[in-house]
């Protein structure tokens, strides 16, 4: 275990943790606006609302955290991705930025007017979308080198079907995610109609986030025959991971053990990430960039890996305290206890 | 000294700035002495 | 190579955005932490409803400041490329720091305010504050770090192209680090401490007399008053480092063209080919402000080639950064001394309007101080090592990137100002003073 590979593995654990906190958090905005536009709003909004309420920017931190990281421990991916990643990056910050001031003025100031929640809503959809980019973009064949500079080819890019389909797959794992994960909560809350309303959302984005999975590996064989060769390895990883997603299904099927389905989901998504990464291993984006040629300099990756430990060793017991007090406290979850500053 | 002055100087003038604001905020009676002026005039 | 300058152009105006958001959020917290300090030592309901009325607000330019630090931390590598592939390897620690010190608080500022009575007394309550503070005044210093290592690179060697023996912490340790983290600490409690002066004052201006004001006005003004004395000290301090290590950008700060011994400050003033004329001149105050003494030799242009002196417009900056700080250190004192002394003068109508101009005043001077500082140190983006044009992205695309974001800081400032606005004006503090009687069954007038 070399540090380079410690290094990439905990900036991995960040993006996961990104990914998941987020697709909870984009998807619950979707279903918000989309229940105000079918007018179910009176039956997720307050569910939705006290879910989100502290939690939001703690999302934001954990995408900060993984692109900060990477540059830290990999200098050289500002110099390839940097330069490529201005648009659809910049596309992201701004959804970012709507949503981000959207809550809070939302919460905090007046009540804003439908328009805004459907900005909130569909930046909740375009946000994954615009940021699964950059993992279509490592798998190379869009960037190359004109004279020194890395460029990026945006007509190969938006006709690719490995685009569309890791798009796709971002939008759906969102929405399933989220489904499942709300579910959950609107149970612990004993709101029997948000649950049931969740439960029918995430059954129905279950088919098309495997489906489309699936297809981005088909797609893989014929854009990167090397990762492709490499993710044959790990097929018991992804064997497992479709096992728990039965798994979750059936149990959001029976209509048992939400918070069981939700752990086997995390669990599905886990093997599915790392099999993903641990495939993509060594190269950073392919043909250019592996975590050998761009790791930084030793006393920099010590330092780095010093600061993230102690870092963690604060975050974790306040991360625990926010979630104790928030998320997972009984008053709190049934809305008795909403001492609004 | 100058080093003193560049490198350690400027920490002390904000911590002591911050602690002197903590004691200096504590005594506003120059305010609440129109405060306790006021009730009265309404008690009588 | 237009990308340099629209790369500039959009690192500027994003910088000069988040800064106004990113102040208040050092700046607030310790206001908050002092309201609550006094409510609770004093048994006094207004403050800690003061603290309250603030945070609430706080809330609102955390977001908008979040918000734009991503995007600020993001454009520094999409629109800097080069230069963040050098930088990373050594200055990456303070950027990793920044943000757990800005999660820190952002964790313990949801509790705080979720909190405000689940707890049996105020104390432990306020004691939530006090990471708030700390995660939110850390997270400028390790922000500032890396801005200074931008003007003091030390801590590792170049030698053809290769860095070798990196020191990340002689990084962080650079000349420029301790008065840049001290400035800009002190001056973020200087900003917000005038900002909540001036509310205060306008709501008294607006017909409100309720004491609740009177005494934020009290606090916001003498802590004010401390934090522009600080700001006074350490920008002194500033000029003694700037003189010792970065003589170029005082000398362009001043007009300073040749070297020469008991050099006289020059204050505003026109440049007619290199000839400053209509300046007002302090004898000697220039090198007094390098060195101390009356005598020193103060380093002029004429050190310098012409393609490495920043560019001289940096003068009006300093002295507008100068003036209103002055001006301002001597409101909060003449205020202070007034409320000492009961002058009447001090609680007119004419003295309330000055201290609402002090508001936009500050914020004039901030946004003037952060140009002088990024604007003095061109020609470079790291000193002496990478110019500014060859730390830039090669991409085409920034333009059309510019406008976008143009637009988002249009929207946030202004959704963020017509928030605070509506959350005020429609529950202003007599009618919530009031509902609080109902609620606790009148203890408070």
């Amino acid at each position: 275990m070399n540090i380079e590979i410690l290094g990439i593995t905990v900036l991995w654990v960040f993006l996961f943790g990104y990914i998941m906190i987020g697709a909870i958090d984009f998807g619950a905005g979707f279903f918000n606006a989309y229940s105000v536009l079918t007018g179910k709003q009176r039956i997720l909004t307050n569910v939705i609302q006290r879910y989100l309420s502290p939690v939001w920017e703690v999302t934001n931190v954990f995408l900060v955290f993984f692109f900060v990281g990477i540059i830290g421990f990999f200098p050289k991916t500002a110099f390839y991705y940097g330069t490529t990643l201005l648009v659809p990056v910049s596309f992201g910050i701004i959804l970012l930025a709507i949503r981000g001031s959207y809550y809070a003025f939302e919460t905090y100031g007046a009540r804003g007017h439908k328009g805004y929640s459907f900005a909130y809503g569909a930046a909740g959809l375009l946000l994954p979308a615009s940021l699964s980019i950059v993992l279509t973009i490592s798998e190379g064949g869009f960037v190359e080198l004109v004279d020194g500079q890395p460029v990026l080819d945006y007509w190969k890019l938006f006709t690719s079907p490995l685009t569309w389909s890791i798009v796709v797959l971002s939008i759906a794992a969102t929405l399933y995610i989220s489904a499942a994960f709300l579910t959950w909560y609107a149970n612990k809350a004993g709101d029997r109609e948000a649950t049931d309303l969740l439960r029918k959302y995430a059954l129905i984005w279950a088919l098309p986030t495997i489906i489309t999975a699936g297809g981005i590996i088909f797609e893989l064989r014929k854009h990167n025959p090397l990762h492709y060769e490499n993710i044959q390895r790990f097929w018991p990883m992804f064997l497992l991971s479709f096992l728990l997603f039965l798994g979750t299904v059936f149990l959001i099927w029976k209509r048992r053990q939400y918070g069981a389905a939700f752990g086997m989901l995390a669990g599905q998504f886990v093997f599915a990430f790392f099999g993903y990464g641990a495939s993509h291993y060594p190269y950073l984006l392919y043909p250019y960039l592996t975590i050998y040629d761009s790791f930084t300099n030793h006393a920099m990756a010590i330092a780095l890996i010093i600061a993230f430990v102690f870092g963690l060793l604060l975050l974790i017991p306040s991360l625990y305290l926010l979630l104790r007090m928030f998320l997972f406290n009984k008053d709190y979850v049934k809305g008795k206890e909403d001492h609004h500053a | 000294m100058n080093e003193f002055l560049i490198f350690y100087a400027p920490f002390l003038v904000v911590i002591a700035g911050i602690v002197l604001s903590f004691f200096v905020v504590l005594k506003d009676d120059a305010v609440t002495r129109s405060e306790y002026k006021e009730s009265e005039k309404t008690d009588v | 190579m237009d990308s340099v300058f629209y790369s500039r152009v959009l690192t500027e105006l994003t910088l000069s955005f988040h800064i106004i958001y990113a102040t208040i959020g050092v700046g607030v917290p310790l206001m908050i932490m002092l309201a609550q300090w006094v409510g609770i030592k004093k048994n006094d309901e207004h403050y800690i409803l003061l603290a309250r009325r603030w945070a609430r607000g706080f809330v609102i330019t955390v977001a908008v400041g979040v918000v734009t630090g991503t995007a600020i931390g993001l454009q520094l590598s999409l629109l800097w490329p080069n230069f963040m592939e050098l930088a990373g390897n050594v200055i990456a620690l303070p950027l990793f720091m920044e943000t757990f010190a800005f999660f820190f608080e952002a964790i313990f500022l949801g509790i705080y305010l979720y909190t405000w009575d689940r707890f049996e007394n105020q104390k432990k309550h306020f004691l939530l504050l006090i990471p708030v503070a700390l995660g939110a005044s850390f997270s400028a210093v390790f922000i500032t770090i890396v801005n200074a290592f931008m003007n003091a690179p030390q801590g590792f060697n170049l030698v053809n192209n290769e860095l070798i023996n990196v020191n990340p912490l002689v990084a962080m340790f650079n000349p420029a680090m301790p008065t840049k983290v001290a400035h800009v600490v002190g001056t973020a409690y200087m900003t917000s401490a005038f900002l909540l002066a001036a509310i205060a004052a306008f709501r008294l201006l607006r017909g409100s007399n309720h004491i609740y004001h009177k005494k934020a006005l009290y606090l916001t003004l003498k802590v004010g008053f401390i934090f522009s004395v600080s700001a006074a000290l350490v920008g002194d301090l500033s000029g003694k480092y700037l003189a010792e290590y970065q003589p170029e950008k005082l000398a362009a700060a001043e007009w300073h063209f040749e070297t020469e011994e008991n050099a006289p400050l020059m204050l505003y003033g026109v440049l007619d080919d290199g000839e400053v004329k209509y300046a007002i001149k302090i004898p000697y105050a220039l090198s007094i402000l390098a060195h101390g003494s009356p005598t020193a030799e103060v380093i002029g242009l004429d050190q310098f080639p012409e393609e490495d002196t920043p560019p001289l417009y940096i003068h009006y900056l300093f002295d507008i950064m100068v003036t209103i700080g002055m001006t301002l250190l001597a409101l909060s004192a003449i205020f202070w001394i007034g409320m000492w002394r009961k002058w009447s003068f001090v609680e007119s109508r004419l003295f309330r309007w000055l201290i609402v101009i002090s508001g936009p005043l500050v914020f004039i001077s901030l946004e003037a101080g952060w140009w002088l500082a990024e604007v003095g140190r061109q020609p470079w983006i790291l000193r002496n090592i990478m110019r500014t044009s060859e730390g830039a992205t090669s991409s085409g695309q920034v333009p059309t990137m510019l406008v976008l974001f143009a637009l988002l800081y249009l929207v946030l400032g202004i959704g963020s100002v017509v928030v605070l606005r509506r959350m005020f004006i429609r529950n202003p503090v007599e009618q919530e003073i009031a509902d609080r009687q109902q609620v606790k069954g009148g203890d408070i007038q």
